[in-house]
């Protein structure tokens, strides 16, 4: 078990002492490269004044709100559109179209539209992982059996109670791998709108230090963004374990 | 709400079923099929593949719609699927985020029994289909045989005045198969539910029914509709009994003749 996790780690070490080596020869200009020991001062320091945690909870923040915008619109739109041949119809150009689209293309749209604070970014995350979301509904209930559906009605379902009961359990396994493609995506969108519009967060936070020549600030946001993207996609994995239990791929 | 099932027939007239595959024509499934399945009784669908004795059965489940003709049980015209026709498929189609109970309880809940009254209900027909111990288990850790009892019970436990079957032991093996057929019998002598079977296995039609309609092949017609009766008395030997195996004889010879048909090409 240690030995695993060691193995997983050595990567990240090789990497971390590669950093380090370069600084202490003087291969590298710390201020293009600084020492790792001074970026994880900085890093205990945010830890410390609480930066750190205000600053990851308003990313966070802003990730999730749009994250679960995209579900709440993705994962029914995503099953209409297999199940009900005329929002199919209408909504699949839409789509088709919007999936290949830089979504922060739509960033001054939004600004426009939602403001400079909160809303405007957690439209702009919920924009750029609604369509993997509507994508993986979509594709997981194509794929049920009609006899799963008729034994539902047999039994007394309504053809309503069909999305709840059957469609939504059936597709879990594809909407779940859609949303850890998407809750990524999601971050990686909210960080870069940060970057572009300022204010509060880890991408604000960095490009704050950047504009004061702050490269121990900016490498310091970069751990911090990997950090908490780290956490986030293994909680996803944790849900998805336990959503899944009784599928096959639980007992591997 | 928990009307208790009344046993009822089926009266179809002149059903006549075509259906049009992705790519391709118009296929006519079934001909001007008229058929009775009398009151409490175990009526086996039998013929070759493709004889549309599954589409005839969808039908009468509400899952295909009626095209042309009618089906009627003592509760009205068949439009739509309902509780009051269960249902067994050959690949059991249970769901398999739901455990064991938990797909046994489905239909119940749907009749609006909850709590207490809901797991007792259950539990007689988990213990009916002898899988008592297995209540917790998720379908994808049971075997063949013991999804389809699961599949077996969640409909039974439905209470539908009609239950329909799709070849449903056509997935498992012989020794399983057997098992089953006598415990389907034991238990729907206890029922007495109108049973509609569909089966191409015709030991299994002969053993099982109290009336067996051949098929023929595409376009599936009604050819004949025999009796056979020897479901009546619980005889574990029937197998061996010479008027059984001359009664297995005479209606697969009927079925050869089907199967012959359907491959001799068309006259050009």
């Amino acid at each position: 078990m240690i030995g695993r996790i060691a193995l997983r780690c050595s990567a990240f070490l090789v990497l971390l002492a590669g950093w380090e080596a370069a600084n202490r020869l003087g291969l590298i200009r710390p201020f293009l490269l600084p020492p790792l020991t001074a970026v994880a001062a900085r890093l205990v320091a945010d830890v410390a004044s609480g930066a750190f945690f205000l600053n990851a909870a308003v990313t966070l923040y802003r990730t999730l709100a749009g994250f679960a915008l995209a579900c709440v619109i993705g994962i029914p739109l995503g099953i209409l559109i297999s199940r009900r041949k005329l929002v199919g119809w209408f909504v699949e150009p839409i789509v088709s179209v919007g999936f290949p689209m830089p979504a922060i293309a739509f960033l001054p749209i939004f600004m426009l539209w939602f403001g400079v604070f909160d809303l405007s970014k957690i439209v702009m995350t919920g924009f750029s992982a609604v369509f993997t979301v509507i994508a993986a509904a979509d594709a997981g209930t194509r794929g049920v059996e009609r006899q799963l559906t008729w034994s539902a009605q047999s039994l007394g379902a309504t053809r309503a109670e069909l999305f709840r009961d059957v469609m939504l359990p059936a597709a879990m396994p594809q909407i779940l791998t859609g949303l850890q493609v998407a809750l990524p995506l999601a971050l990686i969108v909210e960080v870069a709108s940060e970057m572009l519009m300022g204010g509060t967060g880890l991408g604000g936070m960095m490009v704050n230090a950047e504009n004061y020549a702050d490269s121990v600030g900016v490498y310091a946001g970069i751990v911090e963004i990997a950090l908490v993207g780290g956490i986030a996609v293994a909680l996803m994995a944790r849900l998805r374990r336990h959503l899944l239990r009784w599928h096959p791929e639980a007992a591997g | 709400m928990t009307d208790p099932s009344v046993p009822t027939g089926i009266v179809i007239t002149g059903l006549s079923h075509d259906y049009t595959p992705r790519a391709g024509t118009r296929v006519r499934a079934l001909e001007d099929v008229s058929l009775t399945v009398a009151t409490g009784s175990f009526h086996a669908l039998l013929g070759p593949s493709g004889c549309g004795k599954s589409t005839l059965l969808y039908c009468i489940g509400g899952f295909l719609p009626v095209q042309t003709g009618s089906i009627r049980t003592d509760r009205g015209l068949v439009t739509d699927p309902g509780p009051d026709r269960g249902v067994v498929f050959q690949n059991f189609a249970l769901f398999p985020w739901k455990t064991v109970l938990q797909n046994i309880l489905y239909g119940i809940g749907k009749r609006g029994i909850r709590g207490a009254e809901a797991r007792d209900r259950a539990q007689h027909f988990i213990d009916l289909v002898h899988l008592t111990g297995f209540e917790a288990s998720f379908p994808g850790q049971l075997s063949g045989g013991m999804q389809q009892r699961a599949a077996l019970a969640r409909t039974l436990a439905a209470e539908p005045d009609i239950l329909l079957m799709d070849e449903p032991f056509g997935a498992l093996d012989a020794q399983t198969r057997r098992i089953m057929q006598e415990e389907l019998l034991g238990i729907w002598r206890q029922t007495r539910q109108t049973v509609v079977f569909v089966t191409h296995d015709v030991a299994e039609a002969v053993y099982l029914s109290d009336a067996i309609s051949v098929m023929s092949a595409r376009p599936g017609r009604i050819r004949r509709t025999l009796s056979a009766g020897f479901n009546r008395a619980a005889d574990p030997a029937v197998f061996k009994r010479p008027d059984f195996t001359e009664q297995v004889e005479l209606i697969w010879q009927m079925v050869r003749a089907e199967v012959d048909d359907a491959r001799r090409p068309a006259p050009a």
